[in-house]
């Protein structure tokens, strides 16, 4: 590439980074609890709890946050899998909120897709390969005689054998299925992948080939990616800015080195303590935090702030109000009354 | 130290009609009075199967323990009959598994599931029991555990539920707790304190833990010694600091650097090629060379022997270190890089 095409993507880049290519509101995901003969509503599941954050052209959102703490459905409630209770998604400048169904499917499902992390149940076994990955190309009206073609393209694209074609994922290893997911995800030219723990299922050695290919496409397309998981690790990795989610709230979201090098919030603090990191040449033993407890049901979360049951550092204003996501430093937003 | 348990050349595999799946192939290690083990592998490479091989817990009809000697003191586990067996599991030897829901009986409370097995193994009188299941669950940092114990298992949580198990298998006091990726279901902060815990009650009791994991992280916890397998065999032993110091077998050096850190620089990731092949297509030679970058003609003619440097507990199964010393062999590396 030449030092000019650099330059020029380079402000490509900057012009776009002043518009988030997507902008996460307030949202909130509430389930109802049903009971009875009547089936009356007697509760709600908060899992998702007024989350708000942008996602910039180009860049990696890394999702982290235990079981149970929203950020998968943060992720499905976004690509409007579910219905969000309320708050606004605005996808390029539109809110996809509420959209119709149609609508939804002709302007924005395109743009938006997504990577499921079991690659055993994510694939319909009687399908073979190619009819699986064409399917999303014939639902969006790809020209007939293009798709058998864009299948080989895709299959090359992440690592598969163009042979395969006519294979059924049950011949297919763990992290083989994850390239055919992630061949169909990237069938329609999507700029948004949502990746709800791809790696997660997967042996570390394979593991760390996804990686590395999600790295490369993204590269090679200018993808954006939302990326959730649980491994503290495999998200710095890839990475460029890091939100840590707890019992369906934000609770910090910065820049990776930020985070990893100075976490502000205490959960994010006893988080990344708790992660058993192998031993490396010279590297002292870190500074363990236990955190006493478990996770309280998201049906009834504690008052003020969510983690103020756990808290090493709780003080009683904690117990009391909500704290709000704030930015403590630069781009270093902290919820925590702690930093007021 | 005393040896606690030996294995030697131990072989576990699956007759169907069409092939012999080689589980475990030529397993020899072993364990000493309250030392914590781990053996570290990939799904599939025979961690596992070895540990059920040592319950003799291994999936019938189809699967068998063909060869090799399980020894702990002078009986040899694997002449025992079942009821000799029976003495012996949940006794000396006990066992927590990676899921702790499917591994407890959801029909019967907390309390009546370790009741039995104190019973069972010590003929104590029921109320010496009960009193002794409080204490155990107080052990394991439960609160309310008069309460608890008469709960049943879809009331406790994942880490609860890993406590009780933890609480039922060290209710006899074993030599050797055999924990099957203990940790692999729970959350990072629910990990590190059953982590914490297993190393309290191994240091107090004086347990012995083999440890079966795919989690290099857990290991650098808990483990003071490494084996780490690959396709049924031991590629690599050595103590932990030496795992991570100095890994020999380019196999253990993959895995090391196949997994992202969360601290210090971030550069590509460097994972090995391909996959762990399927016993159909098991490599002759080397079983890892297909995949090995530092392979060279050798590799895929013999199969390699694990070779052990003299005094000491390291070991290593690969053509690059010389047969004799166990020392690197410089020739076949200078053949290898070019």
């Amino acid at each position: 590439m030449s030092p000019t095409q650099k330059t020029l993507i380079a402000d490509v880049k900057n012009e776009q980074a002043a518009k988030p290519i997507l902008e996460v509101s307030n949202l909130r995901m509430h389930f109802p609890i049903k009971a009875g003969v009547m089936q009356k509503t007697v509760g709600r599941v908060k899992a998702v709890d007024g989350v708000s954050f942008q996602v910039q052209p180009g860049e990696t959102l890394g999702i982290v946050g235990e079981s149970g703490c929203g950020k998968s459905t943060l992720g499905r409630a976004i690509i409007r899998l579910y219905q969000p209770t309320s708050g606004n998604v605005i996808f390029q400048g539109k809110d996809i909120t509420r959209l119709k169904e149609g609508e939804l499917r002709k302007n924005v499902r395109k743009q938006i897709q997504m990577v499921f992390q079991d690659p055993f149940a994510s694939l319909n076994p009687r399908k073979t390969l190619e009819n699986c990955i064409i399917e999303p190309l014939k639902t969006h009206g790809t020209p007939k005689i293009e798709q058998k073609e864009r299948v080989r393209e895709l299959l090359d694209t992440v690592g598969l054998d163009a042979t395969f074609a006519n294979r059924y994922p049950h011949e297919f290893s763990g992290g083989q299925r994850q390239r055919i997911g992630i061949a169909r995800a990237l069938a329609l030219n999507p700029n948004l992948v949502i990746a709800d723990e791809p790696v997660s299922a997967l042996d570390v050695s394979i593991q760390a080939q996804i990686i590395n290919l999600m790295e490369d496409l993204q590269q090679k397309y200018n993808l954006t990616y939302l990326f959730i998981s649980h491994d503290l690790g495999v998200v710095r990795h890839i990475s460029d800015r890091v939100g840590v989610m707890y019992l369906g709230n934000m609770m910090e979201l910065a820049e990776k080195h930020d985070l990893y090098k100075e976490p502000l919030h205490p959960y994010t603090q006893a988080l990344l303590s708790a992660v058993p990191a192998p031993r490396k040449k010279g590297k002292k033993k870190r500074e363990r935090i236990i955190l006493s407890g478990e996770l309280p049901s998201p049906a009834n979360p504690p008052n003020g702030c969510v983690f103020h049951t756990r808290c090493p550092a709780a003080i009683d204003v904690c117990s009391q109000q909500i704290p709000k996501l704030q930015e403590v430093h630069p781009k270093h937003y902290v919820a925590c009354h702690l930093y007021e | 130290m005393k040896d606690l348990l030996k294995v030697k050349n131990l072989k576990t595999h699956f007759f169907d009609k069409k092939q012999t799946v080689k589980a475990v192939d030529g397993v020899d290690f072993d364990i000493r009075t309250g030392e914590t083990v781990a053996l570290v592998g990939e799904s599939g490479c025979g961690k596992s199967m070895t540990s059920l091989s040592i319950m003799q817990l291994v999936p019938g009809p189809n699967g068998k323990i063909v060869d090799g000697e399980v020894m702990m003191g002078s009986k040899n586990l694997l002449k025992l009959t079942e009821n000799e067996m029976c003495q012996i599991r949940g006794n000396e030897i006990s066992m927590i598994f990676q899921e702790p829901m499917t591994s407890l009986n959801p029909v019967l409370t907390v309390g009546e599931q370790i009741i039995e097995v104190i019973t069972y193994h010590k003929r104590l009188p029921r109320k010496e029991a009960v009193k002794q299941a409080i204490e155990l669950l107080n052990m394991v940092g439960i609160p309310r555990a008069e309460e608890i114990i008469t709960d049943f298992p879809h009331r406790l949580s994942g880490g609860m539920r890993q406590r009780v198990m933890i609480a039922m298998a060290m209710s006899c006091d074993p030599k050797l707790l055999i924990a099957d990726e203990p940790t692999t279901a729970l959350d990072v902060t629910i990990q590190a304190q059953i982590l914490d815990l297993m190393r309290d009650l191994s240091r107090k009791v004086n347990t012995a833990i083999l440890l079966i994991t795919h989690d290099l992280g857990v290991v650098s916890e808990l483990a003071e010694r490494i084996i780490v397998m690959y396709a049924g065999q031991i590629v690599e032993q050595a103590s932990v600091d030496d795992i991570f110091d100095n890994p020999l077998h380019p196999y253990t050096q993959g895995l090391i650097e196949s997994v992202p850190d969360i601290e210090g620089e971030i550069g590509r990731l460097n994972p090995i090629t391909g996959n762990v092949p399927t016993p159909e297509q098991m490599p002759s030679g080397c079983r890892f060379a297909p995949r090995c970058t530092h392979a060279f003609g050798r590799c895929f003619e013999e199969e390699p022997v694990l070779l052990s440097k003299r005094h000491n507990t390291r070991a290593v199964r690969c053509f690059l270190y010389d047969e004799e010393t166990g020392v690197k062999n410089v020739t076949d590396t200078k053949n290898t890089y070019s």
